[in-house]
This record gives C-alpha cells, structure tokens and sequence, in this order.
C-alpha cells in the first residue's frame, strides 16, 4: 500500500492545514477518553526512569546539597550543552541535505545511497569511534593515505572538535530518516508552481521546501540533541570532558553524585522538549501527497551532491567498516585467539536475539507512542502533551540510569530479568524516537479529511484504516527503523536487564572490544551492519517504495 | 502486509517462550571478566562438574551497582570481578558471603579479603608500555616518581577514568599517604601527560606513535600483539618494589544469598585448581595466583620478582577518596 491508496473523494488537500487543533467529532469524546488514560498509562511507564532518580536523589539531601552547591559540575553541564546544541545543527543540515538529495533528486545512486545512509545510526559509538581513531589518528591505517596525496598533519581526534565531528556522523540519520520520509509526503504543486514562475531549484528548496520541513527537521534535530547528551563511548574515548563522563566515573564512588547528574540530564531534556513544542516550527506542517514527488534535475548540481553523500558515507559507513574488514583479516592472518573464527555458529543465537528484541522494540514503541502523538498533534490534548514530554525525557538519560531504575521498581518481580522487561526498556529508552517522527506522520495528515469523511458518514474506524494510517506510514516506519536501529547496538540496559545467558550482537561486541579482542569485535560489528541493512532495506526502503 | 503482521506475531510468541527459563538448579554467574576472557574456561567447568550456568556478562562497575541495586532479590551465586575495588564496594553491602576456606591458603595471602569474602584468582600488573621505535631501553624509568621529572615531560599517557588506574592511585595512597600521592598526581598534570580513556586506548595510540608511553596493565599489550603482532609496543616492567609495578588481582566472590552454595563453592575451587590456573597464564596472559603455576614464558613468576607489598583489602577502602585526588589534581572533571 501507499499514499496512492487514497479513496476517491477523499484525495487529500495540499493547504498547510494540517496540525490545526480540532473539535472532537461525534462519539469523540469517549475516544479521546481511552487515549487520555492510555496517555496516563504509558506516560506512567515512561517516567519510571525519572521517578527512581527523584526518590534515590531526594533520598540524600545532604549529598543532593553537595551536589548542587559544587561548581566544578558547571563546566561538563555547560560542555554538554554546547556539545550537543553543535551536534544538533550540523547533523540537521546534514540530515535535511541527503535526505533531499536522495529522495528529490535525479542523484545516481539513490537506491543505494538510501540504503546507507541511515546505517551509521547502528555502529556502536566506542566501536565506531575506535575504528576513526585507527583510520585517522596519527600513524593510523590512513596516515599513509593521506600523506600521498599532500596530507601530513590531520588535526588530531580528539575533544571538542574530534566529538562534534564524530557524532555528527554518527547521529545525522535521525534527522535524515524522519526529513526523508516526509519529503516523501510533501505535495509538489506548491514546487510545481514555483518552478513554473521560473524559481530556481535552491530558491525552490528555500522558499518552498524548506518551510514545510521545519517540523521534521527540529523532530530530528531534538532526537541528535538528546542522544548527544546520553552519549558516553564517543565523549570518553575522544576526551571531552561532558556531564556523561562524570556520571559514569563516580557510579561506585558517589552514587548520589552519579544520580543527580543523570536527574539533571533528564531535566535539561524535558527543557529542551518543551522549547521545542513552543517553538514556531511546529505548526507549519503541510498536507500529505497523492501523486509522485517533484524530480529535480541536478544538473551542474551533480558532482557536490554526489560528494557530500559520498564523504559522508564514506567517513560514517565505509572507513569504520574497511577497518573493521582489515581487522579480520589482520587476526585471521595472525591466527589471533578468537572465540567466533573458531566457532562462527556463536553468533547464531545473538544474530536472533538482535533481531527479535529491536524488531519486536520498534513495533511495541511504535503502537505505544501513537495514541499519544494523536492527541497531542491533532487534539492539543494537555495530558497528552505532558505524557509526550515524559517520553523525549527517557531518551536523554543514561543507559545506565533507564536500566538501574527499572531494576529498582521490578526487582523480584516476575518480570524481572525477562524479555518483556528487556523490550520494555527499550521501548522506555528509545520511545521518544519514535514519538517525534509519529507527530510529524500525524501533523502532515490535513483535518479535511476527518471534515470530509464526518460529511459522508464514513465511520471514524474506516477513515483511520483506509487514510489516515496509509497516510501516515512513511512516518511511523521510520521512526520504527530509528527504534530499530538504536535497539540493535544498545549496550548498559542490556548488559543490565537481559535474561542471564542472553546475548545480542552489541554484547559480543562489547565483550570483545574491551579486552582488545579486535577480530571477534569487528566480526560480530560487520554481522551488525549486514543485519541492520537488511532490516532497513525490507522494512524502510523497500516498504515506503519512494522513500 | 499481511507477512509483516504475521512475522510479529510470531516474533511476539517467540519472545514469550524464551522468556520463560532459568530453573532453580542453575548457577548463575555475574562476571565482571569479559565473555572472550573467560567463557572457554566457564564451559569447562560446567562440562567437567555437570553443573548447569548461565552467565551475565557486564562492566566490573555496572555489576558491582546491579548487586547493591539488586540486594536480597538477586539471581546470582558468583561475583567475579576485574578488580578489588568493586568487589570491595559490593562487600561492604554486605553482600559477600565467605569463599570455602579449604582454598584460602591456595594464594598468598595478600590477595584474599580480611573477611574472607573475596578471593583473588590472577595477578594483572602495572606496567609502563611504551613505543620501541621511538623510545630507546636506556630511557626507560625506573620508578613512576621519574615519571614527573622534566625528561618525559609530555611524553607519559594515563587512564584516570580507568578502575586499574584508580587501584593503583589508591594503593599509593596505603602505600605513602594521600599528600604524596596528591603531589604525584599534580607531578604528571604539571609535566604535560596525556590523558586517556582505557588501557586499550594508551596502547593503541602508543602502538601507533602518538604517544611514546603509558601507564596499563600489562596483559593489554600481549593481547594487541596477539591481534597484530607487527606492533612494536613493549612492556616495561619498574624494578625494586616499586608502587608501579603494582599487582591487582581480579577476584571470586560468593554472593550471601546465593541458593546454590555448594555449586558456588565447587566453581571458585575450580577457579583455583592447576587447570584453570594453567588456562588463564596460557590463555589471557595473566599471573596465575596459584603458587606452583608458571605464568607464560615471556613472564617471570611473580614469587621470582620484587613487586611491592601492599594489602589489597585496604585498596577498596576509599574510592571516592581517590577519585577526589584525582578530581583535584586536574586530571579529570
């Protein structure tokens, strides 16, 4: 199915009328109803996080007083603010610069260029940077490389700039996803029309494209922000010295330290996420199309559009993964110790269970988030609105802290340490991904439809089935395939949460990376990557034909 | 579509099924150690005793939090741990339950707790490891105090969020008092050294040349080499006893509420016997603790070296001592 499913008579309208708040319909009111108590429920769930960091905090006011009255703490929350503010507007110019190369473009390629850019989103970040560091760093794989073509000094990897660079190439699929998939959406008349007064294609994309993005690309941009700030692998291994760093040196030696911080992220996060709800972006969001995108000939435009994709997925995707290969090759020359050239069939059992908890993590959030982005979007609806804050907090905390809090309120329980509870983390932690891209898919359906079908009597049910969900598609899959991508190479909740026994790809990876098993890390990072293409070619690319 | 639904569905009963297991029979490990460190050895021992496990693999740290998290309500029998100072934090919980004691005379005595609650199982050693091609024999120190005089200024690489670099910052502390130690601390911020995340990020960069030298523990290196054994990264080990050649054992513990006490017992005298000894020197380039087992050629037995004495039971004591000198000496936020 696709947006062409639309019935006849119920084509959707190309005016910005999308997200205006409307009157509940007949019998709205008892739906609205059960999603306010859904809203509850989840929002419940979804503050379980912050709710375990409150008691334990305010359990130790002496130390909280400490905590507080430190100065020292100022410097990593400012580093963390400046580090992720950075991130947020790179990795969304990037975002938005691919995702319209790649689906308004005659760029060549796009089929595959769709498939690997969001790909870098599944790399584990210490992996991925540890990979950068030996491509990159001095007397690095690519020192020789680079010195041929006239390149002798490379500004070293490290701190601010070394961690700006390398999570903007780590965290611009959240944004290339979520604007990708309403490119696919957007009405061409509007571009039509310009194209017709003799506009120009970058005046097209400015004047035209760019406003209708708005919204998707602060949904993208706040999940870059977030993660940012939840980052631990790529800040402590390139030295930046961010709030993450002190949260996990002082775990053992000064909990309550360690616990306030990860407080004082969630709070910057809720912050954060009510700026951007206020913010004037939201409101712009236009209708959804019926008829296949405008097509932009690059022309001249061909060469830099092809090498902006080609850096970036050559220095996200293909340099961490040629070192990966190199380090395969290097412990199998070397007859290395390795548990998996020894007995590849190890990885059978982490392969499925990768599979069946990010799969199972992206359907459940999906469903979960959606009753809420409905009535947050369409319905201004407040406790949805407070609920949908709640679930963008979980995605700024620490692994750790989401995993330690559920520990906490399900201990001895019989969910405790069962997959249930496992997928429910995830869901927890990475709810708010596909929250934001459910609110972008729901904005961009146009009330005249609900106006139309109250006309013609069609029954809310149908119109939800028939329209409003094919319409919505694009969006709600790929915030999905964000769910999915992050579940796949999420470590601190599993190690923590998982069954005793259970392994993933990211905890062999995990387990061989740090004791310098370099073979078996690589092989299990590059089953990964072959996974997570799969999983993004079947569920996002080829499911959302356009896209 | 209709796959799509159906593959969920199936997914959703899958999940289910596994979720359900863990029978009252099993012995369940928290193990601090990685799963490519130990895991041969773990089989084994389920192999050879019969016994069924199931391991949870995780970071020392996060392991030692999900215990004290965890309390009373926990699955697990065994804690092994990558260093005395989180088995310390869970011990002073009150977690521990003592190791059989027909093994604690198995080591010397300085690698078991006062309380008899954790056992040390191999010897991981303080190290300098440092470039061969870019650092002459001759220029080697021969104490870490030479580490913060003028000819290796910006020269030295450490690891302050590291847990090993932390134990042996604390055992400077037992060993000279928190002044010294302190002034040691500020020595190497006031002499340029260079600030890592991990032991394997200072040998990497070291193996690469970024850096010509630094502080690890010295199984670090001989792993590197066994991935690439064209790097020309060498340990040196400090001579005479000093501080900075410092042995921290990675430890077996019993946890107190363990419903298997004799298949906890059975495992951490497994962990002790000639076999496993012989696996972790051959294996993980460790220091068997067991006397009478010989590390791997390239190492001298620890009972043939003048390593410093110091009581590891002490080293737990004071973590958030230590990570404050640290903290205050400008080596980390």
């Amino acid at each position: 199915m696709s947006a062409t499913d639309v019935e006849p008579g119920l084509s959707p309208g190309t005016s910005p009328d999308g997200a205006m708040p409307r009157p509940p319909g007949a019998g709205g009111a008892r739906s609205r109803l059960a999603g306010r108590g859904w809203a509850v429920l989840a929002g419940l769930g979804f503050a379980a996080p912050l709710a375990f960091l409150v008691v334990r905090v305010l359990g130790d006011l002496a130390g909280l007083r400490a905590v507080v009255g430190d100065g020292r703490l100022l410097a990593p929350l400012a580093r963390t603010v400046v580090l992720a503010s950075l991130v947020s507007v790179t990795s969304a110019s990037i975002g938005t610069a691919t995702a319209w190369v790649v689906t308004r473009t005659d760029l060549p390629g796009r089929r595959w260029w769709r498939l690997a850019l969001p790909l870098p989103l599944v790399i584990p970040s210490f992996m991925g940077t540890f990979a950068l560091l030996s491509a990159f760093a001095p007397g690095g794989l690519f020192a020789g490389v680079l010195s041929s073509i006239g390149i002798t000094s490379v500004p070293q990897l490290r701190g601010l700039w070394g961690s700006w660079l390398v999570l903007t190439l780590f965290t611009y699929p959240y944004v290339h996803l979520v604007v990708a998939s309403r490119l696919n959406q957007l009405p061409p008349s509007l571009e039509e029309a310009a194209r017709l007064f003799g506009r120009r294609p970058g005046e097209v994309f400015r004047s035209v494209v760019l406003p209708q993005l708005t919204p998707a690309i602060l949904a993208g941009g706040l999940l870059v922000f977030l993660y940012t700030v939840s980052d631990y692998g790529v800040v402590e291994l390139l030295r930046y010295d961010v709030l993450t760093r002190v949260i996990y040196a002082s775990r053992l030696a000064d909990p309550v330290l360690s616990l306030s911080l990860s407080l004082s992220l969630g709070l910057l996060a809720l912050t954060v996420a009510v700026l951007e709800r206020f913010s004037a972006g939201r409101d712009r969001a236009a209708g959804a199309r019926s008829v296949r995108g405008l097509q932009v000939p690059l022309g001249a435009w061909r060469v830099p559009a092809v090498s902006l994709v080609g850096v970036v997925v050559g220095i996200a995707l293909v340099v961490p993964a040629m070192v990966l290969v190199g380090w395969v090759v290097r412990g199998w020359l070397a007859d290395s110790t390795s548990l998996l050239l020894d007995d590849p069939g190890a990885l059978v059992a982490p392969l499925w269970a990768t599979l069946r908890v990010s799969v199972l993590a992206a359907v459940t959030a999906t469903v979960v988030v959606l009753p809420i982005s409905v009535l947050a979007t369409r319905r201004r609806d407040r406790v949805a609105t407070a609920a949908s804050t709640v679930v963008v907090a979980g995605f700024a905390l620490p692994g750790l802290a989401i995993a330690l809090a559920l520990v906490f309120w399900l201990r001895g329980t019989a969910l405790y340490r069962t997959e249930v509870l496992l997928v429910g983390a995830y869901v927890v932690h990475f709810g708010a991904q596909a929250l934001r891209a459910a609110e972008v898919a729901v904005a961009s359906v146009p009330a005249r439809i609900e106006e139309a079908s109250n006309v013609l009597g069609v029954s809310a049910w149908r119109r939800w089935r028939r329209v409003e969900l094919p319409l919505m598609r694009p969006g709600l899959l790929a915030g999905a395939g964000l769910v999915l991508l992050s579940v796949m190479k999420e470590l601190p909740a599993t190690l923590l949460l998982a069954p005793n026994g259970f392994e993933t790809l990211a905890t062999r990876i995990w387990n061989a990376a740090t004791d310098a098993f370099w073979t078996d890390a690589a092989i299990a990072s590059l089953v990964l990557l072959a996974l997570s293409g799969g999983l993004t070619w079947v569920l996002v690319i080829r499911r959302a034909d356009a896209l | 579509m209709t796959t799509f639904r159906l593959a969920c569905c199936t997914l959703v009963l899958l999940a289910t099924l596994s979720a359900c297991s863990s029978s009252d029979e099993t012995l369940v490990i928290y193990s601090g150690r990685s799963q490519n460190l130990v895991e041969p050895l773990l089989n084994r021992f389920a192999e050879e005793s019969g016994t069924s496990i199931e391991v949870n693999y995780g970071d020392t740290a996060d392991m030692a939090l999900l215990l004290s998290e965890e309390g009373d309500a926990t699955d697990a029998d065994v804690f092994l741990a990558q260093s005395p100072g989180a088995v310390a934090y869970v011990d002073g919980q009150g977690l521990l339950a003592a190791v059989p004691e027909d093994v604690l005379d198995a080591v010397p005595a300085e690698f078991v707790a006062d309380d008899g609650n954790w056992i040390g199982v191999t010897g991981r050693q303080r190290v300098l490891v440092y470039n061969a091609d870019l650092v002459d024999e001759s220029e080697l120190p021969a104490s870490v105090d030479d580490l913060v005089t003028e000819p290796y200024r910006g020269r030295v690489a450490v690891a302050p969020p590291n847990g090993s670099f932390q134990d042996f910052v604390s055992a400077m502390r037992v060993e000279r008092g928190d002044e010294a130690t302190s002034a040691w601390l500020a020595g190497l911020v006031a002499n340029d050294v260079a600030t890592y995340a991990n032991n394997n990020s200072i040998v990497d960069a070291v193996s690469r040349g970024e850096i010509e030298m630094g502080l690890v523990n010295h199984y670090y290196n001989a792993r590197f080499l066994d991935e690439n054994p064209d790097l020309s990264s060498v340990n040196h080990r400090f001579p005479d006893g000093d501080i900075g050649a410092l042995v921290l054992p990675s430890t077996a513990s019993v946890v107190a509420g363990t419903d298997q006490p004799e298949a906890a017992a059975d495992f951490v005298r497994f962990l002790l016997s000639d076999e496993a000894q012989r696996y972790f020197a051959d294996e993980t380039f460790e220091y068997p603790l067991v006397d009478g087992v010989e590390p791997r050629t390239s190492l001298p037995a620890l009972a043939d070296q003048d390593v410093p004495e110091v009581d590891y039971a002490e080293l737990g004591g004071d973590l958030t001592g230590t990570l404050d000198l640290i903290r205050d000496a400008g080596l980390s936020s």
